[in-house]
């Protein structure tokens, strides 16, 4: 018999042909094969003369290299049954380059498709990702909920949606049968849950998706008519003292909601009454300016691939930089206002505890959303076995950064003249459209919307196209015909309830109730099940989680 | 061209060969699920008609094995023996080969099974059509044994009720048994159930069979702890399939062992080994060729070699293997079948020709200068000899 010793040499590999992936793109719902095809080739070595010529491939690669040639032959290319797995393959750093003229030598940088970024870069991404416009609805949270009830449900939710991201995570290591590189939790979902899994998560993460534009359109027509009123006022001079409460120094915040609306015969001075009013008729928030926007977007909507606009996703970050620099300044201004009454309301300030923190809750859960795309996310971080170390440093980060502009908003209202009460569901319609900080927030939030507005819009239509039709884009019609259903309710909306808190709230815990709750819970129960490895704590514990993300969507409705 | 030539002429004499009863049996079985099957439009509801169904495509498209001596591969679904299969055996995986399962038959709309016997197709309610390779395809070796595959213990309770009624069928004739072992699997326990409810069919109806286990997948273990995991499950395995011997080996497609676990394999299954060994130096002694190696024809293992000086590369066997599976593949695309071929520079020679019914021979000559023909005509001499031995 053959007396075939076994050769366990891993020696130098051959060279490996370059081939350069595209990244994946800023939107990272498209599930793109991050799988690279890796061409290996072996140089014929001549096996007969003994010379004293030192083998430049060692014998393990040279048959490693036959065998993936004829395996390759066995099956289609697009079969995934036999293509060689990463642990098989000689690792990138043991590839060289050979020169005809002999020598070789080790390329420095590693231009494959997964592990490109470092931790910070990727504890970025995610920062990113996550803040939202519902920073702009923290501080009426904190009111709603309670200073210390509400600084307290920020912690807690944060760990709690942590441990829930981990949980997704974790969810594709647990499937070993199949090859999970390419999927992402409503994959995994599909896998558990079968054809209702795979609905079900499309609906959800459909929510979340018109949920977040409506609240983007509603808040677009505000900053555009505040914005169209500070110009209008700047360009006429105009000394807008509207009849809302407001405080009278040289920083005004007011209380709109107070006051008595339009100040149709205000005591205000004006160069040109007639003038005013007909602006006032022409540009009014929740009559006219949200359509004015559907000739602005409706276009954008339709374009096949918005590949354009994700390159201004850096004025995401910044209009939250440009956002914590003024609250900063607003805080230093107008100092701290705090009192602390545990159980009872005064005129002035709110008490510790009340009863409505489900509200928070709810504004929380869609704050702290990213379960439907953090494995894509995770998937290009270069150390993978950090994963989980930066996801924490991320919602840590993220939970600072709301809990400082939530905190100092509301402890900088000026609580003697104003009541903590009037603290609005976005906190800049505190600021009246004269104030020229708050002005310059509103352009950077307008723009940067204008610009996500096309990405969350492109989002929706190729999950729901995608599933229904197959297509993301079958004809002109049927996008024109989503396109005009998402407008249409945005624009309603912000007619008829422009409350962006009440919107962000009962969307998140819709949609949280799916992806942060009950989903990752339930496949790691069925997936300990599954290895009998299922413990009385652990399933309660997922059980009261389960519980909890109903009770947070069933009490959006009573408190 | 020739081979599927010999295997129609040897299908026809097994055909002929068939006893009576059997044929009648074959016939009122047929002619029952026939009337099964017409009830189809009015009973969906009731399960039964699924499961005559499924008996009666797997009862047509098995061959009736009663007379041929088998090679079972076993184990559980997904643990690598369609690959296997398709490796050792050069066969192109087709795209769709799973198993009949229950969605499908929910929806079954019409049935067609292909002339050759080597596929079928079902049609669904909504028009799509599923091409299923009949597992226990004709795949041939060592000159009248079959390879069957079975999966053990899956999920589809239709397969697993075929499975218990036609076990005698099934583990009738067995030569050899292979179990695939998944490294990986988290169900130890059940796993090691079916292969113990395996051995008991084997041992009621085949009880000279020869037994080989293979623990698949070693390339997902890390490689300091292969030999551990491995000598462990070998203990295990042994300790099982008492009274029964069988033989372990680790095995993964992403490494030579594969390659070395069949070549065992093959090699106990040849009747007279040694003999054909011995013959085999006295020829290359004779020739003066550098390596004579023998390889099986269906899968091209390396049965028996020899040489007369220490040759360098340890894995040339396998690699031999797959480039000459490989050509044999690029073949059958113009539907030609790979006879001989001849290698030269001006350092060597290297023949490759078909031998005996059942081998190929790969003669290496160090010594360019000797003409091939006088190396073909001693090759075809050693030919008319080596087959009266089989």
């Amino acid at each position: 018999m053959a007396d075939l010793d076994s050769d366990s040499r891993q020696l130098l590999a051959p060279e490996a042909d370059r081939e350069v992936l595209p990244g994946p793109m800023n939107i990272q719902f498209e599930s793109s094969d991050l799988r690279p095809n890796r061409p290996f080739h072996v140089e014929p070595t001549n096996i007969v003369s003994v010379s004293g010529v030192l083998q430049r491939v060692s014998d393990h690669a040279s048959a490693m290299n036959k065998r993936i040639h004829y395996y390759s032959r066995l099956a289609a290319p697009a079969d995934q049954a036999l293509v060689a797995p990463d642990h098989v393959v000689p690792a990138p750093e043991e590839r060289y380059v050979y020169s005809p003229l002999g020598s070789a030598y080790k390329l420095q940088s590693c231009p494959e498709g997964s592990g490109k970024n470092t931790s910070l870069v990727t504890i970025f991404m995610i920062w990113n990702t996550m803040m939202g416009t519902s920073i702009l609805s923290i501080p009426w949270g904190i009111k709603q909920a309670g200073f210390t009830t509400g600084v307290c449900v920020i912690l807690l939710m944060g760990l709690l949606t942590l441990y829930c991201c981990y949980r997704v995570l974790r969810s594709r290591a647990t499937i070993p049968s199949v090859d999970t590189t390419a999927w992402e939790f409503p994959d995994v979902c599909r896998h558990y849950f079968g054809a209702f899994g795979q609905w079900s998560s499309l609906l959800f993460s459909l929510v979340s998706l018109v949920g977040a534009m409506i609240v983007y359109w509603v808040l677009m027509s505000n900053f555009l008519f505040n914005t169209g009123k500070f110009v209008f006022n700047f360009i006429h001079h105009i000394n807008d003292t509207d009849a809302a409460l407001s405080t009278n120094d040289s920083n005004p915040v007011t209380c709109p909601s107070a006051g008595s609306g339009h100040p149709d015969n205000g005591s205000a001075i004006f160069a040109n009454a007639t003038g005013l009013q007909q602006f006032e008729r022409w540009w009014d928030k929740s009559r006219t300016v949200p359509f004015y926007l559907v000739g602005l977007l409706l276009p954008l909507l339709n374009f096949k691939s918005p590949s354009f606009f994700s390159k201004f996703n850096v004025l995401g970050t910044v209009s939250i930089v440009y956002l914590t620099f003024l609250v900063t300044l607003k805080a230093a201004r107008l100092g701290f206002h705090l009192e602390f009454h545990w159980f009872t309301p005064t005129e002035f300030f709110v008490p510790e505890m009340r009863a409505r923190f489900p509200q928070l809750t709810g504004v929380l859960t869609l704050a702290f959303f990213i379960h439907n795309c953090v494995i894509t996310l995770l998937k290009n971080n270069k150390n993978q076995e950090n994963n989980v170390r930066d996801l924490a440093v991320a919602y840590l980060l993220v939970t600072l950064t709301y809990l400082y502009i939530g905190v100092l908003v509301f402890a900088s209202f000026p609580s003697p003249p104003l009541p903590k009460d009037c603290i609005e569901q976005n906190f800049l319609d505190n600021f009246p459209s004269t104030d020229v900080l708050s002005f310059v927030a509103r352009i950077f939030l307008l723009f940067q919307m204008v610009t996500v507005y096309p990405l969350l819009g492109y989002l929706a239509r190729v999950q729901l196209l995608g599933h229904v039709f197959g297509d993301p884009y079958p004809s002109i019609f049927h996008v024109l015909v989503l396109n005009l259903i998402i407008v249409g309710a945005g624009v309603s909306m912000a007619c008829l309830y422009p409350n962006i808190g009440g919107i962000i709230r009962y969307s998140g815990a819709a949609c949280g109730l799916a992806f942060v709750f009950v989903y990752p819970s339930l496949t790691y129960i069925l997936s300990l099940r599954q290895e009998d490895r299922l413990t009385w704590p652990s399933l309660l514990f997922h059980a009261l989680l389960i519980v909890l993300g109903l009770a947070n969507l069933v009490a959006q409705f009573f408190m | 061209m020739e081979e599927s030539d010999s295997e129609k002429k040897m299908e026809k004499e097994n055909l002929g060969l068939r006893p009576f009863s059997a044929v009648v049996l074959n016939m009122l079985f047929c002619i029952s699920v026939l009337i099964c099957i017409s009830l189809i439009p009015i009973s969906k509801a009731i399960g039964s008609w699924k499961f005559c169904l499924m008996v009666y495509i797997c009862r047509w498209a098995l061959p009736n094995t009663a007379l041929k001596k088998k090679v079972l591969l076993m184990g559980k679904s997904g643990s690598g023996k369609t690959s296997m299969r398709s490796i050792i055996f050069a066969n192109y995986i087709a795209r769709d080969t799973r198993r009949l399962g229950a969605t499908i038959l929910d929806r079954l709309h019409s049935l067609q099974i292909n002339s050759s016997l080597s596929t079928y197709s079902l049609v669904d309610s909504v028009g799509n059509t599923r091409t299923f390779d009949v597992e226990h395809s004709h795949v041939r070796f060592l000159g009248n044994l079959v390879l069957n595959l079975w999966d053990c213990g899956g999920q589809d309770t239709f397969m697993e009720n075929y499975f218990t009624s036609q076990r005698d069928n099934i583990f009738r004739n067995v030569e050899v048994l292979i179990y695939v072992f998944d490294v990986e699997s988290r169900e130890l326990e059940k796993d090691m159930h079916y292969y113990q409810s395996c051995l008991e069919a084997i041992l009621q109806n085949s009880p000279d069979a020869k037994i080989f286990c293979l623990v698949h997948k070693m390339d997902l273990v890390q490689e300091d702890q292969r030999d551990l995991i491995f000598k462990e499950r070998e203990e295990d395995l042994r300790r099982l399939s008492r009274p029964l011997e069988c033989s372990c080996f680790r095995t993964s497609i992403w490494d030579e062992t594969l390659y070395k676990a069949w070549s065992s394999i093959v090699y106990q299954l040849i009747p007279n080994v040694q003999q054909l060994e011995m013959n085999l130096r006295n020829f290359a002694e004779i020739i003066e060729a550098d390596e004579v190696l023998l390889f099986e024809r269906a899968t091209f293992l390396v049965i028996s070699h020899y040489q007369c000086k220490e040759q360098r590369d340890a894995h040339r066997f396998e690699k031999i293997s797959n480039i000459i599976k490989q050509f044999k593949l690029s073949c059958s695309k113009l539907a030609a079948s790979f006879q001989s071929m001849e290698v030269r520079n001006s350092n060597f020679a290297a023949f490759i020709d078909i031998f005996t019914s059942n081998t190929y021979v790969m003669v290496v000559m160090s010594d360019p200068s000797i003409p091939s023909a006088a190396t073909l005509i001693n090759i075809r001499n050693a030919r008319k000899h080596f087959e009266k031995l089989e």
